[in-house]
Formats: C-alpha cells, sequence, structure tokens
C-alpha cells in the first residue's frame, strides 16, 4: 500500500470506526502510571524505561489484533517499508490521531525514525527536576514496547528506543526502530 | 446449510477452542473411505468405521483431541503448499470432499480459524472474518482478564464469547 493510501486508510478508520475518548483522560492516565513508577522503584528511571517497556510490549500483543481486525486487514505487509507506513499512517492514526513522521532509512532498509511532532502522552508534562531524569528517563517509553509486541505478533522482531525527546530540550521526539529478524512460523510437535 | 464443527488454533499450533454441533439426523451417503471429521455417537453405530486399510487399526470414533490434531495438520500442510506454488501472499480458503466442506481463514497473527460445514455451503471467509473481527478481538483479546495465550484453550470460552458464537451460527444457518 502506497504511503498517500495508507493515510486515506487511517483517516477514514479513524473517522468511522474508532470510539473515541477525551485527550486529557489519556494523558493523565499515563501520566499518574509513570509518576507512580518512578516512585515505585525510587527514582532509578532505566528500571522505570524497563516498566514502561514491558507494559507497553504486552499492550502492543493485544493492540495487533484490534489494529487488525479495524483495518481489515489480511495480509502481512510485504516489505519492512510497508511496515512503517502502516504503524506511522495508519497504526498511531486510529489509536491516537497522529501520525509520526519517518525518517532515516538505513539503505538495507532494516532501521528507521520515527519523529514525533506531536505526543498526547507528553501534554502538560515537565520532567522532574533532580538532574537525572532529563538524561534517563524516556518519558513515552511505552511506545517502544507497543511497537516490539505489535510486531513480534506478525512475525517480525524488532527493536525500538527513543533517541532523542523534547521533554529533554531536545530539538525532535525521535524513536529508532530495527528489524532483527522475521520469525519462523512454528511447527507442530510431532507425537506420533 | 449446517455447520458441524468449529475450531480455533493460536500461532503456537495450539487448538485454543473447539466445539462441535449435534449433527442433524441425515443419511450416512457415500463410501466409508473418507475420514469423518466428526464421528458422533449415533454416527459411529449406523455406519460402519472407516476402512483406512490393514495397515493400521483404528478405534472407530477419534477423539476430539485427536480430531483437532488431524485439522491442524491437514490445514498447516495445505497451506504451506499453497504458499510454495502461488506466493507467499496465497492461502486457500476451502476445500470440500464427499461429507464436509472445510472452510479456513488465518489471520496475519496466525491465528487460524476452521468450520467444518455440510458440502453445499458457500464461502464462510467473510463469516469467519466476522468471527475473528466481532468475537475473538471483542470477547477475548480484549478482555483484560483473559491471559494473552491461550494454553489448553485457557480463557477463550468465556461466556460472551460462547453466546456470541452460537448466535452467529444459529443467525446464518
Amino acid at each position: 500500500m502506497s504511503a498517500a493510501k495508507a493515510a486515506r486508510h487511517g483517516e477514514e478508520i479513524w473517522k468511522t470506526k474508532i470510539d473515541k475518548v477525551n485527550a486529557e483522560l489519556v494523558t493523565l492516565t499515563y501520566g499518574t502510571i509513570v509518576a507512580q513508577l518512578c516512585k515505585d522503584y525510587e527514582s532509578d528511571y532505566v528500571e522505570v524505561n524497563k516498566q514502561l517497556d514491558k507494559m507497553g510490549y504486552n499492550i502492543g500483543l493485544r493492540l495487533i489484533e484490534d489494529y487488525l481486525a479495524k483495518s481489515g486487514t489480511m495480509r502481512r505487509c510485504a516489505n519492512f517499508k510497508e511496515t512503517a507506513e502502516m504503524i506511522a499512517k495508519v497504526g498511531f492514526k486510529i489509536f491516537l490521531n497522529i501520525s509520526p513522521t519517518i525518517s532515516n532509512w538505513t539503505t538495507d532498509s532494516k532501521q528507521f525514525s520515527l519523529i514525533f511532532d506531536e505526543n498526547p502522552l507528553a501534554d502538560f508534562v515537565e520532567l522532574p527536576d533532580d538532574g537525572r531524569a532529563q538524561e534517563e528517563l524516556w518519558f513515552s517509553n511505552i511506545f517502544c514496547g507497543v511497537l516490539r509486541g505489535a510486531l513480534e505478533m506478525v512475525q517480525m522482531q524488532v527493536e525500538a528506543h527513543f533517541t532523542s525527546d523534547v521533554l529533554r530540550g531536545q530539538e525532535s521526539t525521535e524513536m529508532r526502530v530495527t528489524l532483527i529478524r522475521y520469525i519462523d512460523d512454528e511447527m507442530p510437535v510431532d507425537d506420533e | 446449510m449446517v455447520v458441524y464443527s468449529f475450531y480455533i488454533f493460536d500461532r503456537h499450533t495450539e487448538c485454543v477452542y473447539s466445539k462441535l454441533w449435534a449433527r442433524q439426523d441425515r443419511p450416512i451417503s457415500g463410501g466409508g473411505t473418507s475420514i469423518r471429521p466428526i464421528s458422533d455417537a449415533s454416527a459411529t453405530s449406523n455406519g460402519a468405521p472407516p476402512d483406512l486399510g490393514p495397515a493400521r487399526a483404528r478405534p472407530a470414533r477419534l477423539s476430539a483431541q485427536d480430531d483437532a490434531k488431524l485439522i491442524f495438520g491437514t490445514i498447516f500442510s495445505l497451506r504451506n503448499m499453497v504458499r510454495k506454488l502461488g506466493g507467499p501472499d496465497d492461502s486457500f480458503i476451502s476445500f470440500r470432499t464427499g461429507q464436509y466442506k472445510l472452510h479456513y481463514f488465518e489471520t496475519p497473527t496466525s491465528t487460524k480459524f476452521v468450520m467444518l460445514t455440510d458440502t453445499g455451503t458457500l464461502n464462510m471467509r467473510n463469516v469467519l472474518h466476522q468471527i475473528y473481527v466481532n468475537l475473538w478481538v471483542e470477547y477475548v483479546v480484549k478482555n483484560p482478564i483473559c491471559p494473552i495465550e491461550h494454553p489448553g484453550g485457557e480463557g477463550v470460552a468465556n461466556e460472551k464469547f460462547e453466546m456470541g458464537l452460537e448466535t452467529f451460527v444459529k443467525g446464518f444457518v
């Protein structure tokens, strides 16, 4: 599916099939989760990142089914480029009404960046001023887990991490996604 | 049309759901050469057990578990063969024998939906897709209490799913 077609498709689903909720509810709920994790792990931000990723992973495992059902997808993407388009133009669009920009492809087409011009999770957010959060916490790290979980279900093993975040005072919010391998079909156990 | 049975297999090739509908009385036609997918008690008492050749003596009635395994083996091989012949995007939709028709739908997450009906039934791919969208995703995947994986079918046969399936199947029969 071409980029333009994917964008139209995402828009169409967003308009017709999606129940909407108040954006502030999402922002505040997510903010509360992160704040609680920071408290529970006593500001061990590396651990907080890990927990967010894990939560995202478990969401992704389920969310992919909803994505496939709503988007009426019957087949796998032909290549990783198409996967990137579908994530940005359909996936993020239908669940969050945003379309991050895809850029910085490596020449082997196995690695790309998602640039988030807007990020509903991070509205109203200011990172704690303890001198470490700015360096260590990836506030929206749940996204990385979601992508990892969702793509694993369609037999792609990926690695995803943030490389910059406007919350840290950087210019853009950027996530790097790397395809590690396509996972083989599982075979039935031979029991005879 | 008559629906005989319905199976769901997950991406770990395990049968996570199966449902057999009591077969309506109908004469047993044809020879005993094809393996009947469901052999309920009445059918076995009327008909001769399928002849599988002298080499393998089989009990007349397969357990539901064996049925599921046989069906999985069949669709798994058929699907792989179809992909080898027709390219990675190809998939088979159904096949029929003298006794039944097997309808198949697989999601990109490798969840496989299989329905066995009588031979006169038309294409059921859409129906299976509807079951996926409206029942599986809504009542199993989105149920937060339900585990993500379903070892031994855990969490699949919840009341909403069961009732939904029952109504759905009754609705188009």
